[in-house]
């Protein structure tokens, strides 16, 4: 509200961050684990006299220093350029609070850049000692570097009491600190070594090749298995809702587990298979299929970790659309509109309600959602809902799912937002629901069902679940909703309202609406 | 009047003065760090198509300095636009939007320059003929960056053209047409030529012991280029003042004391430069041309603020106080000058070492 709104109605903001951020945390992680990789390829070139290993490892310097530097340094710049176009008001938080740990993290990139070259092109001309020394230095900038920005971004999904009292240290250590940096260390190492895999497949000396690549899946694999234990240990320290999230109650996180899991287990195929039982099978096309198992290893964790911290932006701070949760009172109170700064209509009445809910829409929903886009398309999550349906549903939407943020305005801008998305978007009649049973004469079940139930379910959906229930039984479902799945709360209408619902339902089992 | 949209500020952990103090401190090493990438790539690619040996080892020379240069600059560009955004983050983050499109497509423009310019250097000789158009290639899309630079840069002091966002909802907004944008890019652009011609004579020196015919063609090149870019760079600047408005340009003749200092500082080190270079003494040139660099960083600083006037003063930036990270943060610094210090000082001696092999 306190920024404009970066409007690519198809394509949508956090499918641009996503992009830009899964790519660059496979570059960054790389550069850090890739500098431990590095030192210990070229001791065991050294220990064991090979020059063989040492060209190896050069080559691969060669290689971590065009991906790292050129892609990887980009890119962060890019993330940074994203988020504050897609989410200005979450990135000016950050910023500004944080400015000094962001400052501190450029002093280490600079020691990054400067080591990384050193090490490079002086590889093999100046003594070992200390070239292996510039290859610590290399890590331990980049690992600081790594360590400095956990703590920042770690404040986004576990705060702790930053977002009480905002205090620099508190946000820095935050209670995701060390768990996820021990866990992005292993990965770190797990990535590099999937790097050196790849190096290892394009190596045309048989011997070299089977040694290094033997040397790539040892390390891949004992760093994936502790950054198991220590995901675990992340895990332990989120709050309930995102635990909850994350264990199954997100569905942007369920959607993602057969590619995450699925990244794993090839992950792990490959590496026993053709990199400890039979490292001779490391042939390219074999190293690229490691490379996009580790990348949607990553990919997985990343999306997981941005989806678990739903409904907010940073947890308990702002919401994902950039409204902080302090100011939700007053904006319920006095109006989202009229608090708003790049907005063109302060005020909602009848003339403006879809023009004033197309505003509303981008200020509060297109964070998350697209309009005809790939990436959680409002128009297809909407399509089967009526006015009087959004309407109700728009009240509750954070009741219903935790992992959206709560609608931010009176009850008129509410309907406006339902009107631009029943009327503007699909078309359809913009008809006010009866307001109230006591004076406008009891709902009837169709109404009932598109305000409570069409939100997540299509009549149809329910004919299999209802199959053989008498009415009394439906009714008792109704009841109960919420022990049949916690995604749902018991139906809250009136005894008589009880009955009339369970009517329709078992009607339209029947076949009849 | 039009309504104006000027999002509220973040609060800030220490007073102003620091910011502009790091601010002003670190954006002038970006400059000289992009003026020696496009002034030394503008010269490698001339020198490369005009042909000859020295040229061609010059243009050579150019092209293995060039990635380095290049990460240095994105490098020492990040501290800056970190401060900048802390002291006018809602006039910068509102402008970004506003040309989002373009903002963004910096990232993959970057990569696609960077990786040309390490293909330059690492297939110098194997491209043949197609080594300068590498370059140009790079060359072109490094100066488009600074023309999107540039558009934010005015953009983002200009906060009465933003309500325009709701006719460029998708950021699709720049803001070239208007009257100073071209004198503003001209001048930057050709000061970076200029200033680029010194590094290719610094880069000639380091050579001066293995290669002093290269040496000695570098300085001249670099001297000679800076010289007549300069001397055009005069003109642009006087057109670039005259377009300012005329409450800015005012600043710099009487109304405000250190903004009137800075311009007359300057214009005694631009007559420095140019009686260096004339003279064909490259530290007295190069000294008087890295003041000037820094001067007319500081004279940017005030041009910024008296666009802003109307809007915005810094003074206005709430402060919540909490200095301890600004001590970590130049503890760290310090860490970390030592540790370039160490580096610097370990390949220096092993390239000595080489070089007495040699």
């Amino acid at each position: 509200m306190n920024y404009p709104v970066w409007f690519l109605p198809e394509t949508g903001g956090g499918f641009l961050i996503a992009l830009i951020s899964i790519l660059h945390v496979f570059v960054s992680h790389f550069a850090v684990g890739g500098g431990l990789y590095l030192i210990y390829a070229e001791k065991k070139g050294l220990r064991e006299k090979s020059q063989p290993i040492l060209d190896f490892t050069k080559r691969h310097a060669r290689f971590f220093l065009l991906i790292t530097m050129v892609f990887g340094s980009i890119s962060g710049v890019g993330i940074w350029f994203i988020i504050a176009l897609v989410n200005p008001a979450a990135t000016s938080l950050l910023i500004h609070n944080f400015v000094f740990g962001w400052a501190a993290e450029w002093v280490f990139f600079s020691v990054e850049i400067a080591a990384a070259f050193v090490y490079y092109y002086m590889f093999g001309r100046m003594d070992s000692k200390t070239h292996l020394q510039v290859g610590w230095l290399y890590f331990f900038a980049a690992w600081m570097s790594l360590a400095l920005i956990n703590g920042i971004i770690g404040v986004m999904l576990t705060p702790g009491s930053w977002a009480e009292n905002m205090d620099f240290w508190a946000g820095f250590f935050n209670p995701g600190f060390f768990p996820s940096l021990v866990f992005r260390t292993f990965i770190a190492v797990m990535i590099a070594a999937c790097y050196g895999y790849l190096s290892a497949s394009f190596t045309t000396d048989s011997k070299t090749r089977v040694t290094m690549t033997r040397f790539s899946a040892k390390w891949a694999l004992v760093s994936l298995g502790l950054s198991v234990i220590s995901g675990f240990w992340y895990l332990s320290v989120l709050s309930d809702q995102s635990h909850g999230l994350v264990m199954g109650k997100s569905p942007t996180i369920v959607a993602l587990l057969p590619w995450g899991g699925g990244g794993l287990l090839f992950f792990l195929l490959v590496m026993l298979g053709a990199g400890i039982i039979r490292p001779s099978l490391n042939h390219k096309p074999v190293a690229l299929l490691a490379m996009v198992s580790a990348l949607l290893i990553m990919g997985g964790f990343e999306w997981t970790r941005e989806a678990a911290r739903r409904p907010y932006v940073i947890n308990e701070v702002m919401y994902s659309n950039s409204i902080l949760k302090k100011d939700m009172a007053d904006l319920n109170a006095k109006g989202y509109l009229h608090k708003a700064l790049w907005v063109q209509n302060k005020q909602v009445s009848e003339d403006n309600l879809v023009a004033a809910g197309e505003e509303l829409f981008l200020h509060q929903c297109y964070a998350c959602h697209t309009v005809n886009g790939r990436n959680n398309d409002i128009v297809k999550a909407t399509s089967s809902m009526s006015y009087g349906a959004l309407v109700s549903y728009i009240k509750k939407i954070h009741e219903v799912r935790y992992f959206m943020p709560p609608f931010a305005g009176t009850e008129m801008e509410g309907r406006a937002l339902a009107a631009y998305i029943a009327g503007g978007l699909h078309g359809k009649e913009i008809q006010e629901p009866p307001q109230g049973s006591s004076l406008a004469g009891p709902k009837n079940g169709a109404t009932l069902f598109d305000e409570n139930c069409a939100s997540c379910h299509a009549v149809e959906d329910l004919t299999a679940a209802l199959t053989g229930e008498d009415k009394t039984a439906v009714i008792g479902m109704l009841k109960t909703l919420n022990e049949i799945s916690d995604a749902m709360e018991p139906f809250s209408g009136t005894e008589e309202e009880h009955e009339v619902l369970a009517d329709f339902l078992k009607n339209t089992k029947q076949g009849g609406k | 009047m039009d309504p104006l949209f000027i999002p509220q500020p973040d609060t800030i952990p220490v007073s102003w003065g620091w910011f502009q103090f790091l601010l002003l401190l670190t954006f002038p090493l970006h400059l000289l760090a992009m003026n020696a990438m496009l002034g030394g790539l503008a010269i490698g690619i001339v020198q490369h198509v005009k042909g000859g040996e020295l040229q061609r080892q010059l243009a050579h020379r150019i092209a293995i300095a060039l990635p380095l240069v290049i990460a240095f600059v994105v490098n020492l560009g990040v501290a800056p636009l970190l401060f900048v955004q802390v002291l006018y983050g809602q006039f910068l983050y509102s402008s970004s939007i506003l040309m989002g499109v373009f903002w963004i497509l910096i990232v993959p423009i970057l990569i696609i320059a960077y990786y040309s310019a390490y293909l330059y250097d690492f297939r110098f000789t194997q491209l043949g003929s197609a080594g300068p158009w590498v370059a140009i290639l790079a060359f072109t899309l490094l100066v488009g960056i600074g023309f999107f630079f540039a558009n934010n840069m005015l953009l983002m002091a200009s906060p009465e053209q933003f309500g325009a966002y709701f006719s460029h909802k998708s950021g699709t907004l720049l803001s070239f047409g208007q009257p100073e944008f071209w004198p503003r890019f001209l001048h930057m652009l050709c000061g970076a030529l200029a200033v680029g011609g010194l590094f290719v004579a610094l880069l000639g020196r380091f050579r001066s012991a293995a290669n002093p015919d290269l040496a000695h063609h570098a300085e001249h090149v670099g001297l000679q280029v800076f010289l007549v870019l300069t001397v055009g760079n005069i003109l642009l600047g006087t057109w670039y003042f005259f377009s300012l408005p005329g409450e800015v340009r005012l600043l710099f003749m009487g109304h405000h004391f250190g903004a009137t200092s800075a311009f007359c500082v300057a214009l005694l080190l631009a007559a420095g430069t140019l009686f260096g270079a004339w003279k064909k003494r490259f530290w007295l040139t190069f000294y008087h041309a890295v003041g000037l660099v820094v001067v007319m960083s500081f004279m940017r600083s005030w041009v910024r603020s008296g666009y802003l006037k109307d809007f915005f003063s810094l003074d206005a930036l709430r402060v919540v106080p909490q200095y301890s990270p600004m001590i970590f943060f130049f503890v760290t610094l310090l860490v970390g000058i030592v540790c370039l210090g160490w580096l610097l000082k370990k390949t220096s001696g092993a390239l000595l070492l080489e070089r007495g092999r040699e």
